[in-house]
């Protein structure tokens, strides 16, 4: 008997494996992508991370093959950890978290924004929280602590003449705070996009400012890479910069090209319904930015201290340390991708 | 001795020759079998839809929806898909912990100073949730097939370990005597004796570990897997508003739960197992 179980344990392994490559691995397929030198680049299903899919897909359409390997991820620590594991050698990560990491001794330079705007803070609409006042005492979700949501708060509170004790902050995934905000867990959610127009568009969530209202040309999530990268394969980082910087520009072309993107990102990337991310990219068109995203040291001055005074960066790291800025000095000399959308979109494997 | 299923027992011990007959809690007739888990199922099914209704909610779905989730999955082929994946993992996970588990457990049953070196080490390591090991899944596997089958592997290798080790420990001597009177070499101890003695307390031991190791499915997919049936509820969460598929995910997990736990159930049939559970039903 024991003979036997053996062999149908060692049998149903073999066929579940083969199942498994078959189905989901695709290594029986007949267009496995030859290119070895391909890496990884880790990104969260949100618009400041838009870039990474919308880069990924044209040079799919217009070359038939993409330079990377986009590997989404559900929450920051995982991602985090990818990238420290040397699993992706570039990310899509949160700008502060980026400074902490390199504070820590980890080899990470920002080489791109990943956007601009794209943020805001969404209470119910029963709620009679109509200004930043009306926030003292309630409770309030931000991604992470490392999160520019958080130093948003920070700074916006600050205006309102309130100190961040006068709050209750909490950290929540994104993609959990529509739920918490419907079911009034909490008073207010900030988070990227799309969860928050996602609250506007169901009926309960009401803006209670844009970022763009109150930190204009805020930036949350950049583009980082190993410095190991950028020391042995420098034209590979350039050539990465390069798309990442003209998908922005794609983007920001046309208003047709940002309802293309909210379809093709949706259905082969995020795995939403397309109508959420169409919402987010035109009401208001500004809501979120893709263009003026080269390093401009100032931005990052003002991340640091605003870092310092929430107690997330010491101060030890600063502009030279944790970005390289030398791949595009001069955003304006960036052209957009020479792609317009056609018809027989392939969806990607 | 009034209650039906006693008496059941002691039909079935007296008369097991002759075939029995049919009739009201009977757990082998059509109504036992298959009436009362599908009422059962029935009445929950309608409490929940009712609930959902009552209260108004907008985002909490309704059985009718979880189906139509369901249907959706399958149009698109992702379910079998998903289920072929968590499978997979699970598969050489609990495969992995049971070779590994089962010979250390008769090793540290067995000889009492490797169980005094051993045994606080592994109680320390019991009780981590894998959830606590993901960042180090990461760290070691990257976000790969093998993170999700290391924790499901953490997950499973306890239990069975622990099994094996208090079946050795409490083996009654006779057999350890009669085996020392035929004078067996060591190997031959552990293979046709202790393992053969243990084999009912091991075999539960394995049942528990299956459960546990399709429990952490879900914590072992929260790794940027792209596939599952864990995946699908965490891939779902990032949907927006698809609370019917998370909770599509859930079904599909606890029906295939079942699924397992009747066939381990099976293993229970063999006559090398079955000596010892006498005195059970069945």
């Amino acid at each position: 008997m024991r003979k036997v179980l053996i062999l149908i344990a060692i049998a149903w392994l073999i066929a579940i494996t083969v199942v498994h490559a078959w189905l989901n691995l695709h290594l029986f397929g007949p267009t496995r992508a030859t290119n070895g030198k391909k890496f990884r680049i880790g990104f969260l299903p949100v618009t400041c991370h838009l870039t990474c899919p919308v880069t990924d897909f044209i040079n799919k359409q217009m070359t038939g093959d993409s330079m990377f390997e986009p590997v989404r991820f559900n929450g920051w620590p995982e991602l985090k950890e990818a990238y420290l594991s040397g699993y992706t050698p570039a990310t899509f990560i949160l700008a502060p978290m980026a400074m902490a990491l390199r504070e820590q001794g980890v080899p990470i330079k920002i080489v791109y924004l990943g956007h601009r705007d794209g943020s805001a803070v969404m209470v119910h609409k029963d709620s009679d929280i109509r200004r930043m006042e009306d926030l003292r005492g309630k409770r309030i979700a931000v991604p992470n602590r490392f999160s520019n949501q958080r130093l948003l708060i920070f700074r916006a509170l600050k205006n309102a003449g309130m100190t961040p004790k006068d709050v209750d902050l909490v950290e929540m995934p994104p993609p959990d705070m529509p739920a918490a905000l419907y079911a009034k867990a909490v008073d207010a959610i900030s988070s990227g996009e799309p969860f928050m127009a996602q609250t506007e568009l169901d009926g309960y969530g009401r803006v209670l400012w844009l970022t763009k209202d109150v930190w204009p040309n805020f930036i949350s999530c950049v583009l980082a890479v190993h410095e190991d990268m950028i020391k042995n394969d420098r034209d590979t980082v350039q050539r990465l910069v390069d798309g990442i910087a003209k998908s922005g520009k794609w983007i920001d072309k046309s208003m047709e090209h940002r309802m293309e993107t909210a379809q093709f990102v949706s259905r082969f990337y995020y795995n939403q319904n397309p109508r959420l991310l169409s919402f987010v990219l035109s009401k208001p068109p500004d809501r979120v930015k893709y263009t003026n995203l080269a390093l401009r040291k100032p931005d990052f001055e003002e991340i640091e201290a605003l870092g310092r005074s929430a107690g997330i960066l010491s101060g030890s790291a600063h502009f030279e340390d944790y970005t390289d800025a030398s791949f595009v000095t001069d955003d304006s000399a960036v052209q957009p991708y020479a792609w317009e959308p056609n018809q027989n979109e392939q969806p990607r494997r | 001795m009034n209650s039906p299923g006693a008496e059941a027992v002691v039909e079935q011990r007296s008369t097991s020759a002759t075939p029995r007959p049919r009739r009201i809690g009977d757990p082998d007739s059509l109504l036992g079998r298959i009436v009362r888990p599908v009422g059962m199922a029935a009445f929950f099914l309608t409490a929940w839809g009712l609930a959902v209704r009552w209260s108004g909610s907008d985002l909490f779905p309704t059985p009718g929806n979880v189906a139509s989730g369901i249907v959706e999955l399958i149009q698109k082929g992702l379910l079998l898909k998903y289920i072929v994946a968590s499978v997979f993992r699970v598969s050489w996970g609990f495969t992995l912990a049971v070779a590994l588990g089962v010979p250390l457990g008769l090793v540290l049953g067995w000889y009492s100073r490797a169980f005094q070196a051993f045994n606080p080490f592994i109680q320390i390591l019991r009780p981590i949730s894998p959830i606590a090991w993901i960042p180090v899944a990461i760290l070691w596997f990257g976000v790969s097939d093998a993170a999700p089958i290391f924790l499901i592997f953490l997950a499973s290798v306890f239990p069975i370990t622990v099994a094996t080790i208090a079946a050795v420990q409490n083996m009654q001597l006779v057999y350890l005597r009669a085996a020392q009177n035929f004078g067996l070499s060591t190997s031959e101890l552990f293979r046709q004796v202790i393992l053969r003695a243990c084999l009912p307390q091991i075999i539960t031991g394995i049942r528990i570990a299956l459960g546990v190791a399709w429990l952490v499915v879900v914590a072992a997919e929260m790794i940027a897997v792209n596939s599952g049936l864990g995946y699908l509820i965490i891939d779902a969460r990032n949907a927006g508003k698809r609370y019917d598929l998370v909770v599509a995910g859930m079904v599909m997990i606890g029906l295939i739960g079942l699924v397992l736990d009747l066939l381990v159930r099976q293993l229970e049939k063999f006559d090398e197992v079955r000596w010892g559970y006498i005195g059970r039903r069945k």
